[in-house]
């Protein structure tokens, strides 16, 4: 799988702008709901379970406030993702956060969940993308911050 | 005192000693007696022995067979002589005795554990090498009550059986590792099976063709050798000369090669009918809940009772062969006999009697190979056909189509003739046949046999070792939450395919591949973001010390792991060790050493 396969995967993302909450769970289960209706998603419960068992285990945050929760289960069918922007620092532990990527994967997908994740990673590690990111008004607009670089 | 200079000049080599040193490391180098070499050796002394053997066999055998008919003339006139009753008495009651002996055997050898085979064949292809003396001495005891007495089966199983323990014994007294150890064992298959039919090319290439199923030079010469010594050595007792000299191929019209042509398809239609009869009636006889000596007794008293009427049914067939080619014989006599002989071998051989099917196979091919001839002689009188050679072609074309073997069964039947003019007609109807008889069979005499036993002993080799022999303990693990730089440093470090995930408890979680990480094991990005519980699968096969081998290898057929996990109970999940595939193998491969030395090796 190349980069643009991930690039893909943020394509058909929910995206929401400006997203409000007062905590990271309140945050993660806005994400949720955004993802609850797609065809994609099995079971919406047991999704949110495997999300917030893997928040409990080693919350995924990467330097300059982006957080990546996400859970390899069986309740997707594919990869599924939602992204949120937020005006205020949301925090993720000790984390202040305002870029969130929520991503679903399922259990055979090991190589597509390493894949978003590197690119995710890679793309995100020095913050010089994040304000650009972070301005982006539609999923169009964010998806070309990243091909911008 | 002597000078530097001097003690130089004194270690110093003339030339001439120089030269000599050179010409004795040439000579080692050149004429070093190698793996090779020492076959080649021990494969001439098991065929002079297994030929002396199978003389004793045969000694002691004709001194049975004239204790029991007081007569020392072949089995079929010695039973001519008798009267009805003795007819009858004499094969019931040596088949009596036959299986009183494999019973009083079965009784003593089963407080011993075996660790080795009886049957050569399973010795050369899935054993060790070794063939059980006590269990083989047994078999020959029996089979010489069976043969003396009338019974119709094949002397050549016990002749085979007797070179073959004879070379079992010389690989475990040179404690020659297993490849070795069945090789010599094949070198006296070969050389029985020479020495009883006076056949040194069929002898080689009947282990090589049905038993080692390969033709290579490596296997085949020390096989020859064999093979030609025995023959030499019972030559030298017993004489030369083919078993029936054939008249030359002489077609009257080219028109006759129509019919010939069509003989090795007809009887290779015939042949799964002939393994059919064989393997229903002995399945009737498992049916049998009666002590193996009565089992015995019945196919002996059946023999006995076709006696009465027809003698000429006692003994594996080569004296009715012999008859067949010499005597001109009606169609209705010889159809007569081939179902009598059919009845009597197949009663015998479905009993459980100690003894081959290889002559009666022969006799049952040239008596309808002959009936073909003389249908041909009765519809085309003008072709003039011989039926002696069509009875010679068809012993060689339902041979190999009941053995599967075509290229044994045209030279057998060319040294059993020693008739070149036929070799072509013969190779030809000994393929026809062979591949006649494929399309409605696809295991043949041997192999059958062979292929029952070969599973028996796997699952036996299976079933003799638990899980728990085969653990390696305190396998690598990593704990759930530890990061991927963890794992891409072990997988660098070790060279396993999986590394395991458990708990504080040790319960396995499951497994992380290096199939599924080794494209990232580069990206830096990922060595905090990511760790084990993302990335492992958690439905890893594992296996317990509760469950089979068995269990094991199946587990290990459906998962691409050269390791499985190992737990201590499937409810707790408890990780203890892990087992490996190789490990397995040098086990089944029968390995012990090689089978310690992985293990303490990773302990």
């Amino acid at each position: 799988m190349t980069d643009l396969k991930a690039v893909d995967y943020l394509r058909k993302a929910e995206f929401i702008k400006n997203l409000e909450a007062v905590s990271d769970i309140q945050a993660i289960d806005t994400m949720l709901s955004a993802l609850s209706h797609k065809p994609e998603v099995a079971d919406a419960a047991e999704l949110r379970r495997a999300v917030f068992e893997r928040q409990k285990m080693d919350p995924p945050l990467l330097a300059g406030g982006t957080a990546i929760p996400h859970a390899r289960t069986d309740s997707v069918r594919s990869v599924v993702t939602a992204i949120a922007t937020s005006r205020f620092p949301i925090m993720f532990g000790e984390t202040p956060v305002r870029l969130m990527f929520l991503i679903g994967v399922p259990n055979a997908a090991v190589g597509e969940y390493l894949q978003i994740t590197s690119f995710l990673a890679r793309n995100l590690r020095g913050g010089h993308l994040l304000d650009r990111l972070m301005n982006a008004e539609n999923i169009q607009q964010f998806v070309a911050a990243f091909a911008e670089g | 005192m002597a000078t530097t200079e001097e003690v130089k000049k004194r270690k110093r080599l003339s030339p001439a000693l120089r030269r000599l040193l050179i010409l004795k490391l040439w000579l080692v180098e050149r004429f070093r007696l190698r793996e090779r070499q020492a076959t080649l050796i021990w494969a001439t002394f098991i065929g002079f022995c297994g030929a002396m053997l199978s003389e004793g066999f045969r000694k002691v055998s004709e001194l049975l067979h004239y204790l029991g008919t007081g007569s020392d003339a072949g089995l079929i006139e010695a039973f001519r002589q008798l009267p009805p009753w003795q007819r009858l008495a004499v094969p019931t009651i040596g088949s009596l005795l036959a299986g009183l002996t494999l019973w009083i055997g079965s009784r003593l050898i089963a407080s011993v554990r075996q660790k080795s085979t009886t049957d050569y064949m399973e010795a050369i292809v899935v054993g060790n090498g070794l063939i059980s003396i006590r269990a083989s001495l047994v078999k020959i005891i029996s089979a010489l009550f069976s043969i003396s007495s009338g019974a119709s089966i094949g002397s050549e199983g016990p002749l085979v059986q007797l070179s073959s323990l004879f070379a079992s014994l010389v690989g475990r007294f040179r404690n020659l590792p297993v490849p070795q150890r069945r090789h010599l064992v094949a070198c006296g298959a070969a050389a029985g099976i020479a020495s009883a039919y006076n056949a040194p090319i069929a002898g080689a290439f009947f282990v090589a063709e049905i038993v080692l199923g390969t033709v290579v030079v490596e296997s085949l010469g020390p096989l020859i050798l064999a093979s030609v010594i025995a023959t030499f050595t019972t030559r030298a007792m017993h004489g030369e000369g083919a078993l029936y000299r054939s008249p030359d191929l002489d077609l009257h019209t080219r028109w006759e090669l129509i019919p010939m042509l069509f003989l090795g398809p007809v009887l290779g239609f015939l042949a799964p009918v002939y393994m059919r009869l064989l393997r229903s009636v002995e399945l009737l006889f498992t049916k049998l809940t009666i002590p193996v000596p009565f089992k015995l007794g019945i196919g002996g008293a059946v023999v006995g009772t076709i006696a009465i009427f027809y003698p000429e049914v006692c003994g594996n067939g080569k004296g009715l062969l012999v008859s067949l080619f010499h005597q001109n014989w009606f169609s209705d006599e010889i159809l007569l006999l081939l179902v009598v002989k059919l009845i009597a071998t197949s009663v015998t051989f479905g009993s459980g009697a100690v003894g081959g099917v290889f002559t009666p196979t022969l006799f049952t091919g040239a008596a309808l190979g002959t009936l073909y001839g003389q249908a041909v002689l009765y519809f085309a009188p003008g072709l003039q056909p011989d039926p002696v050679i069509y009875g010679l072609v068809g012993m060689g074309s339902f041979l190999a189509a009941t053995t599967g073997a075509p290229l044994m069964a045209i030279l057998m039947v060319f040294e059993l003739t020693l008739s070149y003019s036929i070799v072509p007609l013969l190779m030809v109807a000994c393929v026809l046949g062979y591949y006649g008889n494929s399309i409605f069979e696809k295991r043949f005499l041997y192999g059958e046999s062979l292929e029952r036993k070969g599973a028996a002993f796997f699952n036996q080799q299976l079933a003799e070792i638990s899980i728990l022999d085969l653990i390696k303990r305190d396998p690598l693990t990593l704990p759930k939450n530890a990061t991927f730089a963890e794992i891409a440093q072990t997988f660098v470090q070790h060279q396993f395919q999986h590394v395991y995930i458990v708990d504080k408890d040790k319960r396995l979680l499951g497994a992380v591949s290096l199939h599924d990480v080794k494209s990232f094991l580069d990206r830096p990005e990922l060595q905090t973001v990511v760790i084990a519980a993302d990335i492992m699968n958690e439905n890893f096969p594992r296996v317990s010390p509760l469950q089979g081998m068995g269990e094991a290898l199946r587990t290990f057929s459906a998962v691409q792991a050269e390791r499985l996990p190992v737990v201590d109970n499937l409810s707790s999940q408890r990780l203890i060790g892990s087992i490996s595939k190789t490990d397995l193998i040098i086990h089944l491969a029968g390995d012990q050493g090689a089978l310690k030395t992985a293990l303490s090796g990773a302990s």
